[in-house]
């Protein structure tokens, strides 16, 4: 019973997963940057959201803020600072202290800024709705409705249109994307903005959820999404997705079967698993010569 | 000020463990190892859990796991070993091939979720409020000693320690061991072509490394006298990059400067200042200017302060007298 309902639960943690994960992973598929500071950028969306919720705005100003912020946030990041240490030869790794650096800054400088408190997120949850076993309030049947149609918007923008093909063709072969005339800056303008949306979407669902927010809420919802996105395949919106689903699943299933402290533990244990028995699975897109584009 | 000066001192011997352990891993093995703090704080809760005596329930709000009282130096055995298995455990799924920033994020992801388990599960290490009252070693022995006095022979003592792990890593990085680990990290394919074994060093490497921050953690927990997830987020293993890296990585004196600049004077010295806002503010801006100061050493100066020397495959430019390419 409880295991049956604990899958309710887990198809919104996956969701919440999902939405983070498509983002991280688009940008990371294009640029290479393994970008560490997402999880500062998703509490940076959520305070947005947050401070406008103070301020009485309007819900939709209040909901629109986080991705508005967080995109924003993540472009300005991607096209200065970025942008900057790539041009003077930083490797995958120098960008991955940069990101981290960022993300320390954002998140001790939003520590610092908020006193250091934990605050309520007050957040319309709509009514409970049953079915059969499951109980979700309309609240989280929109954010798993947000993550199908964020998932579907990406898979048309990435097979549909023409800005989805350049960038794909982009993040296999920047060089010669470039020389077929693909506006290159213009996709990686486009693919920074996009990530960030995604985390500020990422960071707001997880506080509606969590009905909490504190500096460190990014931090500590960035594991899951680091693990889907690389347990997902980088660049992968569809993989993002399953391994999310995976993720959401069996942490949640752990938490219902009373080890709820080790529930992130398990989910990671999946891609430990991975990495373990099917090396071969990441090796390909993991030893590849990566070069940055930012 | 005698009380600073020794509490200083042995801070900088524990965190140049720290940044040698990880000179040995990255410096020397390009193992990104985004998880150090989490194997120093492996020993401290070892060393603590081994020595505070059984959980007897006298001070009801400490609740963890395992209670012995052994006497010194058992505890800091036991918490380089602590350090050493986790390594392995670590290691097993982490160091195969791969590109190094998505090792630098698995490691991340396994220090970050190692402080949530921690935090959560109260009964194992008594969850975020950590541990207190670990034993002083040898207190019984020193009693003689005013407090100012156990302080400095303490700083002596980590000392001895830290001079001891000098010694030893200094020979294994002239040694072959040391070349074959640092030929592994600069191209694999190479170093397996003549008959290295890539995964294998990397191990080693990563293990000693483990078991030294373990060390490095007893070391801190039995002078601090208590642990607790505050002490070990990743902001603290980012110091410890950004102290060696702006040092000099794979040079072990440029590690020891970096660690004195980033780790005693720049994240130790301002604790004595006098308080300037709401506890924990000075804490937080100290990490903005940690990640500021990092971005700035690797925009101005990206090999450090004291670069390690290149260590040339082939002899540079063949002059008479060239015997010993190096």
């Amino acid at each position: 019973m409880l295991i049956l309902q604990a899958l309710g639960f887990g198809v919104v943690s996956a969701a919440l997963i999902a939405i983070g994960a498509m983002g991280f992973t688009l940008q990371f598929g294009l640029t290479n940057v393994l970008n560490i500071s997402y999880g500062g950028v998703m509490t940076v969306g959520a305070f947005a959201a947050f401070g406008a919720g103070e301020l009485h705005l309007p819900m939709a100003l209040e909901v629109a803020a986080a991705p508005l912020a967080a995109a924003l946030l993540t472009w300005l990041l991607g096209r200065t600072l970025f942008a900057f240490y790539a041009r003077r030869g930083a490797g995958v790794f120098e960008m991955v202290m940069v990101t981290l650096a960022v993300s320390l800054i954002l998140q001790y400088g939003i520590d610092a800024a908020s006193g250091e408190q934990i605050y309520r997120f007050s957040f319309p949850q709509g009514a409970s709705l049953h079915a059969g076993v499951f109980t979700f309030t309309v609240t989280q049947l929109v954010l798993v409705a947000l993550a199908l149609a964020v998932f579907g918007g990406l898979e048309f923008l990435l097979r549909r249109t023409r800005l989805g093909k350049a960038l794909r063709a982009m993040a296999v072969e920047p060089r010669l994307a470039r020389t077929c005339g693909i506006p290159t800056g213009k996709i990686v303008n486009v693919v920074w903005l996009l990530s960030g949306a995604l985390a500020g979407l990422a960071g707001l669902g997880y506080v509606i959820n969590s009905l909490t927010i504190d500096a460190s809420v990014g931090t500590g919802f960035l594991p899951l999404v680091l693990a889907a996105a690389i347990l997902g395949r980088a660049g992968s919106t569809r993989g993002a997705v399953l391994a999310a689903l995976l993720l959401g699943l069996v942490t949640e299933e752990v938490a219902a079967a009373g080890g709820a402290e080790y529930s992130t533990v398990a989910g990671f244990g999946i891609l430990a698993i991975v990495l373990l028995t099917r090396p071969a699975a990441l090796a390909g897109q993991a030893t590849a010569k990566a070069e940055i584009t930012v | 000020m005698s009380f600073y000066a020794s509490t200083l001192i042995v801070y900088f011997f524990v965190d140049v463990l720290l940044a040698w352990a990880l000179n040995l891993q990255f410096g020397w093995g390009g193992i990104p190892n985004f998880a150090l703090i989490m194997f120093q704080a492996a020993g401290a809760y070892a060393a603590a859990v081994v020595s505070l005596g059984p959980d007897t329930g006298v001070n009801s709000f400490q609740r963890y796991v395992f209670g012995a009282s052994l006497p010194f130096p058992l505890p800091l055995v036991i918490a380089a070993l602590t350090g050493g298995l986790l390594a392995a455990v670590a290691g097993s799924f982490s160091l195969r091939r791969m590109r190094r920033d998505y090792q630098a994020a698995i490691l991340l992801i396994v220090s970050l979720i190692a402080i949530q388990v921690v935090s959560n599960a109260v009964g194992l290490l008594n969850g975020s409020n950590g541990l207190t009252g670990v034993p002083r070693p040898l207190s019984g022995l020193l009693s003689g000693l005013t407090y100012d006095g156990y302080q400095w022979v303490y700083a002596a003592w980590a000392g001895a320690i830290a001079l001891a792990v000098y010694l030893l890593v200094a020979r294994l990085g002239r040694s072959t061991w040391g070349r074959a680990l640092r030929a592994v990290r600069d191209d694999e394919d190479a170093a397996a072509t003549i008959g290295l074994n890539p995964l294998g060093l990397r191990m080693q490497a990563f293990v000693l490394g483990g078991v030294i921050a373990g060390l490095s953690g007893g070391l801190l927990v039995e002078f601090l006298a208590a642990w607790s997830p505050a002490a070990w987020g990743y902001a603290e293993t980012f110091a410890v990059f950004t102290a060696i890296i702006l040092g000099g990585v794979g040079n072990i004196w440029g590690v020891a400067l970096g660690t004195l600049l980033v780790q005693v004077i720049f994240l130790q010295v301002p604790t004595f200042l006098p308080q300037v806002g709401y506890t924990g503010l000075i804490d937080a801006l100290q990490w903005v200017l940690i990640g500021t100061l990092w971005l700035v050493c690797l925009a101005i100066r990206p090999r450090g302060l004291i670069p390690a020397r290149r260590y040339h495959a082939v002899p540079p430019a063949p002059g008479p007298g060239t015997g010993n390419p190096r």
